[in-house]
């Protein structure tokens, strides 16, 4: 087993090795440069090569990739020039923000996956499994802004019960959690009912398929009744896709985010790459696809050090 | 002493397609005592598993059951679901083949074990645990103790067999029933756990139904025999009557199709078992019997008995043996001129060696077997010989060395070396038709217009050319083989690597193939290097026999001379499993 983490530890820092590199690259292919967007389109040959200097980019690249690096190992993302502060300090606070909503948001996508996918899997081809199919079809193709946008309609402007945007209540000085509870309500149901559908789909598959194999009919043969069939030897089999899947779909979860975010003018990273992208504020945007793509890698790890645990096949040697 | 069970006019009919359903087990009547074990023989299609799942009433949903299944004084085809809960694995054991599936991949052996336990009897986790290492004890598990909380992948074929077992006679059931628990072991190994079953039921004075379509397996063990043939019994009586003369044609083909040490020839039997669709109304094995009379046709025949034996044929053969005389092996000290040498071949896992240092060489029109256990390393052997993968060592065909061949020079040497695999339906792809199948290498030759020859090769092989169109999950598995050994000859080969080209496959399709392979051989001038673990198959059909034991050749000799003078125990052992 803890073979097997050192392993996939090991390719996971390959993983993020390549994501720096090919981050710093790929900064570099813009047009137009730092220079331009801090000085605007009008500014002059002169004070762009001054600037260019300042900022250490009249470097050769590879120099540059090496304190790109320095800088990383320091912690230091760079400077927002349009909001004249450090990255990296800006950062955190919508990092917790995404954080706090994604864990919940994951977290209930998962229960629910288990519950819809075990009917499913149990039931499959009967109405109550197309019945869950219909409303997994549903929202796997609704676009995220159109259900959030439904959401809103229903829950805060007719019925008044949620806050339809933000993170606390305007005027208060020290918000309350409740308040800050209510204003994640409606974004966690959002990304739950996008997540929900693919998960629960592929779970109840795979529950399907366990149901059909041989040692489901050796614990019958033992007098085993169905739930603890269901519970105690097919959960389990079934899980090790679905934990898969989830470390996949973290970057599918966040590009979700960041409309979702951005509908509900929630402060995350998705609500601060959208403000980002339109003002052209590259350097946060850079840090940004950084950190998502670490929790990508983050994601993936976790999912197969699960998966070992869930089978002890995967970490045989 | 009254039955431990017995089974009265039992009908089953499963689900066919969207409409109706069709019969696929009729009129079955059986009664095992006590301490007995009764051995349901029949080939696949036969109704021998649908039979042992009723009992146990496991039968896939919408199957429908008519008939009387009385354990001690209960009709088990009356019980509810919740009484069968309390039959099964407390009164009934069972025991499934394939256990790598049958057993749970992810829990550990002591807690599914301990849970066949719990459940009919409560108790702690702790007591499941303690009677699961008695189990382990029981069945043979060296140091029990120890690999308790190990997983089945964990263990060894025979080893996971017992394990199995242990799980079945964890409430000591009154009959135990196994279902195929020997088919893809090793002969040794199937012979230990025929060892181990016969001793449980003598300890335990426990009734076993044991269901099978290997006849050699169960001579040994058997008190009464039950042969079925397409959903009906056709012969049912004591297995030392049955062994020395059987009463029905197709018990008596079934049992000349069995290779044995010594055999010349095998007994086949023409023609396919037939659908359950499309059963003929009277005899269901007329139409493939040799001793077929025009009233065997129009109704099923009335049993008849002799002696203790019951049999379903209007004409049960007399006390003549019909069996096939043993007479010589192939005759010995033929000389071949030199086709195929390898020499010093070394193959090498990441961690470990699977072959080092084997030599041998293989003459024009040969037969080699290579005989061994699983993880001998006799198909990394063949594989290196086709070249499929990484090798230390030299391989020659013609006197000319693999490695320094290179371009169209090497992909015409490979097309020389071809290849039958295991199991013909996953080495064929799904989505190709036969006629493609077959065309493939027919089409790396530059042939253009591949339909005569198709049609050829699949009559060369014994099939209908109207099979080119058939997909490969409609054919049977015989029909599978046949044309792998199509595609093979397709090529235009000089070598065929047959990598247990039957293990897959009853007693019966078994016996036609290797028949058909012999006559290929013959007709085409053809090697073969024959990799199997079935010593009887691989006497049958090879002049010279390699033993591969842990990656290494412990013997290399003549057929006859070493089943007459086994060099190493080894050898000695693999012989003494296929003796009869």
């Amino acid at each position: 087993m803890m073979g097997m983490v050192l392993r996939r530890a090991a390719s996971s820092c390959l993983s993020v090795f390549i994501l720096v590199t090919l981050v710093f690259f790929m900064a570099h292919l813009t047009p137009g440069g730092p220079a331009y967007s801090i000085l605007g389109q009008k500014a002059t040959l002169a004070s762009v090569a001054q600037v260019n200097a300042r900022l250490g980019l009249d470097q050769p690249l590879l120099k540059q990739y090496g304190i790109w690096w320095w800088h990383l190992a320091q912690g230091q993302l760079g400077y927002s020039y349009l909001l004249n502060r450090p990255v990296s300090a800006l950062l955190w606070g919508y990092e917790r923000n995404t954080l706090i909503f994604y864990s919940i948001a994951i977290f209930l996508s998962t229960v629910l996956a288990i519950l819809l996918g075990l009917i499913q899997g149990v039931y499959f081809n009967r109405w109550q499994a197309k019945l869950i199919g219909a409303f997994q079809l549903g929202f796997y193709a609704a676009p995220p802004f159109f259900v959030a946008a439904m959401l809103v309609l229903w829950f805060s402007v007719q019925a008044g019960w949620l806050p339809a945007s933000g993170i606390t209540n305007l005027r208060a000085e020290h918000p309350s959690l409740g308040a800050y509870a209510a204003h994640l309500v409606l974004p966690v149901i959002t990304v739950t009912l996008l997540t929900v559908s693919p998960l629960s789909r592929y779970f109840g598959e795979a529950v399907h398929e366990e149901l059909g194999k041989d040692y489901v009919r050796t614990a019958q043969a033992k007098g085993v009744g169905f739930t603890r069939i269901l519970l105690a030897h097919v959960l389990r089999n079934a899980l090790r896709p679905l934990v898969t899947m989830l470390g996949l779909s973290f970057p599918y979860i966040f590009t979700g985010g960041v409309i979702v975010e951005s509908v509900f003018n929630y402060p995350g990273l998705g609500w601060l790459m959208w403000r980002s992208a339109l003002s052209q504020d590259y350097p946060v945007l850079i840090a940004i696809v950084l950190v998502i793509g670490l929790l990508t890698v983050i994601g993936n790890l976790l999912a197969d050090i699960v998966n070992g645990l869930l089978d002890p096949r995967a970490s045989y040697e | 002493m009254s039955p431990v069970l017995e089974i009265r006019n039992l009908n089953v009919a499963l689900p066919r397609g969207g409409a109706g359903k069709v019969s696929v087990l009729d009129h079955f009547s059986l009664t095992v005592a006590p301490g007995e074990m009764l051995c349901l023989v029949g080939e696949s299609g036969s109704g021998k598993t649908i039979a042992a799942l009723s009992i146990m009433r496991l039968l896939p949903p919408g199957a429908e059951l008519t008939g009387e299944i009385r354990l001690g004084g209960q009709d088990l085809a009356q019980a509810s679901e919740a009484e069968m809960r309390r039959v099964r694995g407390k009164r009934i054991g069972m025991v499934f083949q394939n256990t790598l599936a049958a057993l749970n991949p992810t829990q550990t052996v002591a807690a599914q074990v301990g849970e066949a336990w719990r459940v009919h009897e409560g108790g702690s986790a702790r007591a499941a645990r303690a009677r699961a290492l008695e189990l382990l004890g029981e069945v043979g598990i060296p140091t029990p103790a120890a690999r308790l909380d190990d997983y089945p992948h964990q263990f060894s074929g025979g080893q996971r067999q017992r394990v199995m077992i242990a799980l079945a006679l964890a409430c000591s059931p009154q009959l135990l029933i196994a279902d195929e628990p020997t088919t893809g072991l090793d002969p040794l190994v199937a012979t230990q756990i025929m060892a181990l079953i016969a001793r449980l039921r003598r300890e335990r004075n426990m009734a076993v139904l044991f269901v099978t379509h290997d006849l050699s397996v169960v001579r040994d063990h058997a008190d009464a025999i039950h042969v079925l043939y397409a959903g009906r019994s056709v012969e049912w009586g004591p297995a030392k009557n049955f062994f020395i003369q059987p009463r029905h044609p197709y018990s008596e083909a079934l049992l000349g199709a069995v290779p044995r040490l010594g055999t010349a020839r095998l007994q086949t039997i023409p023609g396919a078992l037939p659908e359950p669709e499309t059963r003929p109304p009277g005899c269901r094995f007329a139409p493939r019997c040799g001793y077929v009379q025009p009233n065997c046709w129009p109704d099923y025949p009335p049993s008849s008995c002799a002696g203790d034996t019951e049999t379903a044929c209007l004409y049960p053969l007399g006390t003549t043996t019909h069996q096939a005389e043993a007479s010589a092996a192939p005759p010995s000290g033929r000389s071949f001129p030199l086709q195929l040498e390898a020499r010093s071949l070394t193959v090498r896992y990441s961690n470990r060696l699977a072959l080092s240092d084997v030599s041998f060489s293989l003459g024009r029109g040969e037969c080699l077997g290579i005989v061994g256990a699983s993880g001998s390393g006799k198909s990394s052997l063949g594989r290196a010989i086709l070249q499929m993968q990484p090798y230390g060592g030299q391989v020659m065909l013609n006197g000319q060395d693999f490695s320094v061949l290179r371009g169209a020079a090497k992909r015409d040497a490979r097309r020389r070396l071809q290849v039958v695999f295991q199991d013909p339906r996953e080495s064929m792809n799904p989505r190709m038709r036969v006629s493609e199948v077959i065309a493939e290498p027919l089409a790396l030759q530059g042939e253009n217009d591949t339909t005569a020859r198709v049609a050829e090769l699949l009559t060369s092989v014994g099939l209908s050319p109207d099979m080119a169109t058939r997909l490969p999950a409609t054919l049977s598995g015989g029909q599978a083989q046949r044309v792998a050994i199509a595609r093979a000859l397709a090529a235009n080969p000089e070598l065929i690597v047959l990598d247990e080209p039957t293990s897959a496959l009853d007693v019966s399709t078994q016996a036609m193939l290797l028949n058909l392979l012999k006559d290929l051989a013959a007709q085409h001038g053809l090697s073969y290097l024959l990799i199997s673990h079935d010593f009887a198959v691989v006497s049958y059909m090879a002049d010279r026999i390699a033993v591969l034991k842990e990656g290494q050749i412990v013997e290399l000799a003549e057929t006859a001379k070493l089943i007459a003078n086994p060099g190493d125990d080894y050898t000695a052992s693999l012989i003494g499993a296929a003796r009869p």
